[in-house]
């Protein structure tokens, strides 16, 4: 693609804003931002939560684009901001379209949070959790165990490209299965608590809550989208969970918690 | 004695969603922010619940006032709401209830799961309206400075 295509540059910042968990109307509006700063006439362009279509007219010739992306989980709230500011800055006129390609270049590459730092924020988010919903200073200890524990086996699943559904599934057998070994080794009081500490970091807040956005915002195909997504995904991770635990009752002799 | 258990879960609450803004990789200089947003979000549950409301109500109060200064915030930093709004909102997505919908079922508990199921639901419902309520108040309510930059 030529780097001096306006259109080409709208359509960039509207992938990064979708692929990195950002809703649709934001995405939408930005597209039109840009479009407008840069005077590309009959901009037209609607998104989906997996595809960006838009169409305008650029020095005389008609450009349509379209694009498709799988789902994806990751979230990046860095690089959703530096796009939102690029975006107002463009607005303002103060940049010509090759700087902005060189910006959202630097914006793409935002790395991630490096591996130690999330596995440390899982655990402490897990431990948390496990204190928030009633259980002992013990039980948040074992749910700090395993947060570290779910976030290395997220990374290695991330690696492998397993697939969302497997991946919620077994892990949150994972979870479980390293909660109700560390009980019965006498760490910890309670398993509920323990449990649901450590399954906050799967749990669906950030498709239910964009899911939420984006019905309220008027884009019913999307937030159907996301809502679908949300329930399998809380599903997913109630099978997991209750599956093991039965396994793990009915091996330790029907002891209930 | 109650206040300062509320006090210290509220700040549990602050380190908790702290620790979830970089999960989702929010950028350095947003963390008290967020960490903020959730706290206050939790500190309307606890003081719903201290109240005598429900689990419903307390998230329904929970939600309407994180997204609230979500949005004042959002301003105030020039950021997207989503950034404030998710991280803040962990607290009060209801893992406990998926965790027991779970654990009844499969424990051939029907009734019990049906009702951890529907409160579930419920609780999703309650967090859904709140967030939508505030987000479709026009901003004039959440600029700090007066019209006009």
């Amino acid at each position: 693609m030529q780097n001096t295509s306006a259109l080409e540059l709208s359509f960039q910042m509207g992938e990064v804003l979708l692929k990195n968990g950002a809703e649709i109307s934001r995405v939408q509006e930005t597209m039109e931002r840009v479009a407008r700063a840069y005077e590309i006439d009959t901009f037209d362009v609607y998104v989906l939560t997996n595809a960006i279509f838009a169409t305008g007219v650029e020095q005389g010739v008609e450009h349509a684009a379209r694009l498709k992306h799988i789902p994806s989980t990751t979230i990046h709230f860095g690089r959703i901001q530096a796009v939102n500011q690029l975006s107002r800055e463009i607005a303002e006129g103060r940049h010509s379209v090759e700087e902005a390609f060189a910006i959202l270049g630097e914006v793409r590459a935002i790395p991630y949070s490096r591996l130690p730092l999330a596995v440390v924020a899982c655990a402490v988010g897990s431990a948390c959790f496990s204190y928030l919903f009633g259980g002992t200073w013990r039980d948040a200890l074992v749910a700090f165990v395993c947060g570290v524990v779910l976030e290395l086996y997220l990374y290695w699943t991330g690696k492998r490209g397993l697939s969302k559904f497997l991946t919620n599934l077994s892990s949150s057998a994972l979870v479980t299965l390293c909660g109700a070994a560390l009980l019965l080794c006498g760490l910890g009081d309670n398993l509920d608590k323990i449990i649901i500490g450590s399954i906050i970091r799967l749990v669906p807040g950030v498709a239910l809550t964009t899911s939420i956005r984006d019905f309220f915002n008027g884009d019913y195909l999307s937030g159907a989208i996301r809502l679908l997504d949300a329930l399998l995904v809380g599903g997913c991770i109630a099978v997991g969970v209750g599956v093991v635990v039965r396994i793990v009752w009915l091996l330790a002799g029907g002891v209930v918690w | 004695m109650v206040v300062l258990n509320w006090l210290f879960q509220t700040l549990v609450a602050f380190v908790s969603t702290v620790a979830f803004s970089i999960i989702f990789h929010t950028p350095k200089r947003e963390w008290l922010c967020t960490g903020t947003t959730g706290a206050v979000g939790w500190l309307v549950y606890l003081v719903t619940m201290g109240l005598g409301g429900g689990t419903v109500a307390a998230s329904f109060f929970a939600a309407v006032a994180l997204t609230w200064i979500s949005r004042v915030f959002s301003f105030a930093r020039r950021a997207p709401v989503t950034v404030f709004l998710i991280c803040g909102i962990f607290p009060l997505v209801p893992g406990a209830g998926i965790y027991y919908t779970g654990y009844h079922f499969f424990m051939s508990d029907n009734s019990l799961a049906l009702s951890t199921g529907l409160e579930t639901i419920k609780i999703a419902i309650a967090i859904a309206l709140g967030i939508g309520i505030v987000l479709s108040l026009p901003r004039g309510f959440f600029t700090l400075r007066r019209e006009g930059k």
